[in-house]
């Protein structure tokens, strides 16, 4: 369906004679609400395994493994007997076998995976999840376009900092809208005082009046801003924003872990329109070995992740969201207890692509199985290229930078995984 | 490089091939005719928000530049340009409004006529001021004038009128001092009948140690990066160490240091950052938080003499004129020159360069040698040379930095001077006279040419003194206007003006000025805006990321330092203060003026004039009192409503 969108200088304009005069029109309400849903196009909703997840514990297991396989609902397709519930969904996820992409530092891979750039001096590419808010998310849309949830860690806290997802040239208006706990969803969204109204009254018509003696855009887009603000938390969407209003069953569904609530409020924002929400959970990087911790983690890794392609697919929201999962780079083969970027696993759900399939492979024999790639090594230029385009954005753009330079959306030599993009 | 060069001796022999003598007036010029119409129909997509097609049409550079097709202009053959063959046949714009005939017209005429711009033919050459001796402030200032009055006629613009006392006393104390004036600062300009009040309040604000702190920031802000490096200090940001970077700056201009030293200073330092907070200036701009040669020697290029060399770094920069040996003949300079958080000093051995590379021969004293990263000529050596200038002897074994800084701070430096002034201008009106403020060029010119080479000279003149300078510009009209624009005015002519210096733009409070102003109005240093659950996020890990309130008060509210008017905030800043429960508990500033026993109308009064440098109007007086008629509201909610207000956020 095709949303009526309003131009932006329009809406500038209504905003003018909308909230802040104090006063409810109807229309304008009408063509405000005409004007903030999505244009049709997809969501992202990324699950950020910070520190670097073993693939052979999770999508890539090995013969001799430490961990076994078993058979999924597609035949042929195998992964950890530890994640059986994401075995069920096998015809909605594709398995990526075979990232190779350089860079073993921590730092350096998270923002190589995040941008699709190695890290440069005294330049900063910006996130996908700005990428994704510059170029699929609807202007003055009351709900962000991007929005990162921490879903904190459980064992310990390695695997270095954290990547901090900056918009770069994009501009500010595409970093991130931050959650911290997903227990309590937006900061100051409630309103503290209970003379708001009468707060809100007395400072409408010194807004008037300043807009009136300053008709410049910037007095204007901080007004139409503020209204958003206002907007949003009287926003019947807001509460997407909390996940105590999903009734308990649902709220037990995805598990009663912060991962899992962190999947769920993923889920709610981009029912209310958001179009990229980064979950990232933090401590993955398991030098003592990989078997103990995945052992803890895969039961409520597994039960958040197979909820949520479940609950997307009975929204009828499957085709429209892309889940993926992944971390800066997987770990050594055996018991993975150290970096490894040479081939490592990724998985993705859901958005529309051929799912139900593998891409890449890796070794199966030898001395040491897994530490070879045996068919269509995926670069992490390729990763991101596909990733746009399974978006549905058009790759061939530049960007440009400061000093006038322009800066290709993705490496123009990326090559894209055409088999899965329909 | 050259064909750049010999592109622009052809255009610039076409213009005045095409242009008759004495027709100029007449003659579109892409200032003053084009630039409207391109910024009514075309900016929207192809300016600073957007670059459809990778095409961003504000500057003639930019047109010739063009986008992924191509240029958008070809001097003297409309034909043959994109931008008319799009316009011509209505494929551009893509909306419904077209261009009209009359527009579609002009534009073509522009391109026949040979694409003339305002700064070809303006001559504004005359400095008005001779070089060679400090003037007095006054005369700067009335130069100042002229030269963007001159500039203002042949544009045929008016320039707006004098800013009112209270635009002049919040902008110049905002401007100077980094926070709005208190209540009794204002009632005592407001009130005071001496017909130099402007000229003194400058003095005052000059004298204040506030100033060198604002000053400071404001470079300390220009300097650092968006994310500070954190490898070398367990993943902490060096956050302290920067901060103590701008106060150091700071302490310097208030213990009257001029430019030249402060420069000399980071450049030559050599040491512990405990007795040298400067020191961290190398590892800001290095790599890793260390410090690299190529860095060091960008930094230099952009901060202290206004040209950008990050293209140069990897290859010859077509656009700018920098071969890439330029780049590394200045980065040699700091060939042996290590540095990390804590100590900068020049070592005998250059820092390891060849990370993620094969080995590289050893450079050799006053050489270096281009690593792997620059892809292109990696390995070859490269002798010290100031820019332009000539090489260093290739045995010098002397230490490098003092040399360079001899170079870069002399009087005669051809940049050093301007690329200071330029960015002084920039920070007072929004706008340099070159932009972006460190890119000063040939194919780059000036909006202005007569009066940055005068402010260059004069800086030079008064020794590079900070002040003098400062004083100067403040104390002029074009400083003094009123940044006003009524709703009948055309937005198009308004942003000409703006541009054209006949107008103060309203500009957007940086996050430190915000957050004095805070401070000051809530009577608490230690003001915490951030979540209730970040506080005990250092529990959690995340200790750099949230645990100081003015480190997380200024990631929140950073704005856009390239562009101050540019409104940056969304909805997290919007929802802190429409929300926060602090900016609603209660004001201590407050506290003690209620002790003095005021009237509920004294004290209305003193909150507007606490935050909005004025007194309430009649209308807003009334409104108070109706508010505060209902026993639950207070005074706090009114001070709630004035932070909140865009008249607090702005600098006007």
């Amino acid at each position: 369906m095709a949303m009526p969108l309003l131009h932006r200088r329009d809406l500038l304009r209504l905003s003018a004679a909308g909230l802040l005069s104090g006063v409810s029109v109807p229309w304008f309400e009408a063509l405000a609400r005409a004007s903030v849903g999505r244009p049709r196009g997809k969501s992202c909703i990324l699950l950020w395994m910070d520190g670097g997840p073993s693939q052979q514990h999770t999508f890539d297991p090995k013969p001799g493994g430490q961990f076994r396989a078993a058979p999924t609902s597609v035949p042929g397709i195998r992964i950890v007997e530890q994640l059986p519930q994401l075995g069920q969904c096998m015809r909605d996820m594709v398995l990526l076998r075979s990232m190779r992409t350089e860079i073993n530092d921590h730092y350096d891979a998270k923002y190589l995976l995040h941008t699709g750039y190695r890290r440069a001096p005294g330049f900063e590419h910006p996130a996908v999840g700005s990428i994704a808010s510059h170029q699929l998310a609807a202007a003055n849309s009351d709900m962000p376009a991007f929005v990162t949830i921490d879903a904190g860690y459980d064992l310990r806290l390695d695997g270095g900092r954290s990547y901090r997802n900056v918009p770069g040239y994009l501009g500010p208006q595409h970093a991130p809208l931050a959650v911290n706990d997903p227990a309590r969803g937006l900061e100051n969204l409630r309103a503290a005082g209970n003379d708001l109204a009468a707060r809100l009254e007395l400072l409408a018509a010194g807004e008037r009046g300043f807009s009136e003696e300053y008709a410049l855009p910037n007095v204007s887009a901080r007004q139409a801003a503020f209204d958003r603000a206002v907007r949003l938390m009287r926003s019947p969407r807001a509460r997407a924003f909390d996940v105590e209003a999903e009734p308990a069953r649902m709220r037990e569904a995805y598990g009663n872990h912060r991962f899992g609530q962190s999947c769920l409020l993923a889920r709610r924002l981009v029912e209310a329109g958001v179009s990229f929400v980064e979950v990232f959970h933090r401590g993955w990087d398991d030098h003592d070995g990989a078997a103990r911790n995945m052992a803890q983690r895969a039961p409520w890794l597994d039960r958040a992740m197979a909820t949520l392609i479940r609950d997307l697919k009975d929204r009828g929201m499957l085709d429209d969201t892309l889940i993926v999962w992944m971390g800066e780079f997987g770990r050594t083969p055996g018991n993975g207890d150290g970096h490894f970027c040479n081939a490592w696993s990724t998985m993705w759900a859901g958005g529309g692509i051929r799912t139900g399939q593998v891409i890449g492979r890796t070794s199966e024999t030898g001395r040491n199985p897994g530490s070879t790639i045996e068919d269509r090594p995926i670069s992490a230029v390729d990763y991101m290229a596909t990733l746009c385009l399974a978006l549905g954005m058009n790759i061939r753009q530049d960007f440009q930078a400061p000093g006038q330079r322009p800066v290709p959306m993705v490496d123009h030599a990326a090559q894209p995984i055409r088999e899965l993009l329909s | 490089m050259t064909l750049n060069r010999s592109l622009f001796l052809v255009l610039g022999a076409l213009t005045i091939a095409v242009t008759p003598p004495g027709a100029s007036a007449q003659e579109p010029l892409f200032e003053r005719d084009v630039l409207p119409v391109l910024t009514k129909q075309c900016l929207g997509c192809h300016g600073g928000l957007r670059q459809k097609g990778g095409l961003d049409m504000r500057t003639m550079a930019l047109l010739l530049k063009g986008g992924k097709h191509g240029p958008a202009a070809k001097a003297g053959d409309a034909d043959g340009s994109l931008l008319w063959q799009r316009i011509a046949s209505d494929e551009m714009p893509p909306g419904e409004t077209k261009l009209s005939a009359a527009e579609k017209a002009l534009i073509k005429q522009w391109i026949a006529r040979g694409l003339a711009t305002e700064s070809q033919t303006a001559k504004d050459d005359d400095l008005l001021l001779a070089p060679g001796v400090k003037h007095d402030p006054r005369v700067v200032a009335a130069a100042i004038d002229k030269h963007i009055q001159q500039r203002l006629a042949a544009l045929k613009r008016e320039a707006a009128p004098r800013s009112d006392d209270i635009e002049f006393l919040r902008r110049v104390t905002l401007d100077l001092n980094g926070c709005v004036p208190t209540g009794q600062e204002a009632a005592a300009f407001l009130d005071s009948k001496a017909p130099d009040k402007r000229a003194q309040l400058i003095e005052k604000l000059l004298a204040s140690p506030r100033f060198g702190e604002q000053l400071g920031r404001t470079w300390r802000e220009w300097i650092c990066p968006p994310e500070l490096p954190s490898d070398m200090n367990g993943g902490a940001q060096p956050h302290k160490q920067a901060f103590g970077f701008g106060d150091w700056i700071g302490k310097q201009i208030t213990k009257g240091a001029t430019w030249d030293k402060i420069v000399r200073d980071v450049l030559t330092v050599d040491g512990q950052i405990k007795d040298n907070p400067h020191v961290i200036f190398y590892s800001l701009v290095g790599e890793g938080g260390k410090a690299t040669p190529d860095g060091s020697a960008r930094a230099t290029a952009s901060f202290f003499l206004g040209v950008q060399m990050q293209c140069a770094q990897c290859h010859d920069d077509p656009y700018r004129n920098w071969a890439q040996n330029e780049f590394w003949a200045l980065a040699a300079f700091f060939g042996r020159t290590q540095g990390d958080f804590n100590t900068v000093t020049d070592g005998k051995a250059p820092p390891n360069m060849s990370k993620r590379g094969p080995k590289l021969p050893i450079a050799k004293g006053a050489e270096i040698v281009i690593p792997p990263s620059a892809f292109k000529n990696s390995g070859k050596a490269v002798q010290a040379a100031f820019l332009g200038g000539k090489s260093l002897d290739p045995a010098a074994e002397k230490p490098l930095r003092p040399l360079l800084a001899d170079w870069v701070t002399a009087k005669d430096n051809p940049y050093f001077a301007k690329a200071f002034a330029n960015r002084t201008w920039f920070y007072f009106f929004a706008r340099g006279l070159v932009n972006p403020v460190d890119d000063l060029r040939e194919l780059n010119p000036p909006s202005h040419p007569g009066l940055l080479k005068m402010l260059g000279n004069e800086f030079a003149d008064s020794g590079f003194d900070i002040k003098h300078l400062v004083r100067s510009i403040c104390n002029s009209e074009a400083y003094q206007r009123t940044s006003r624009a009524s709703m009948k005015q055309d937005r198009q002519s308004i942003a000409a003006q703006t541009a054209a210096f006949g107008r103060m733009p309203v500009r957007v409070m940086t996050a430190d000025v915000l957050y004095d102003s805070l401070r000051q109005v809530y009577g608490d240093p230690k003001l915490d805006l951030r979540a209730d659950d970040a506080k005990g996020a250092a529990a959690m890990g995340q200790a750099a990321q949230i645990a100081d309130p003015y480190i997380e008060f200024l990631r929140r509210f950073g704005t856009n330092e390239d562009d101050t008017t540019d409104f940056t905030h969304g909805i997290p800043q919007m929802l802190t203060m429409i929300n926060h429960p602090r900016l609603l508990s209660g004001s201590k500033a407050l506290d003690a003026f209620r002790k003095t026993n005021p009237t509920p109308e004294q004290t209305v009064e003193w909150l507007y004039l606490s935050t909005l440098a004025r007194r309430p109007s009649a209308s807003e007086r009334e409104a108070a009192a109706k508010y505060l008629a209902n026993s639950q509201n207070s005074y706090v909610g009114v001070l709630w409503m004035l932070v909140n207000r865009s008249e607090f956020l702005f600098v006007r």
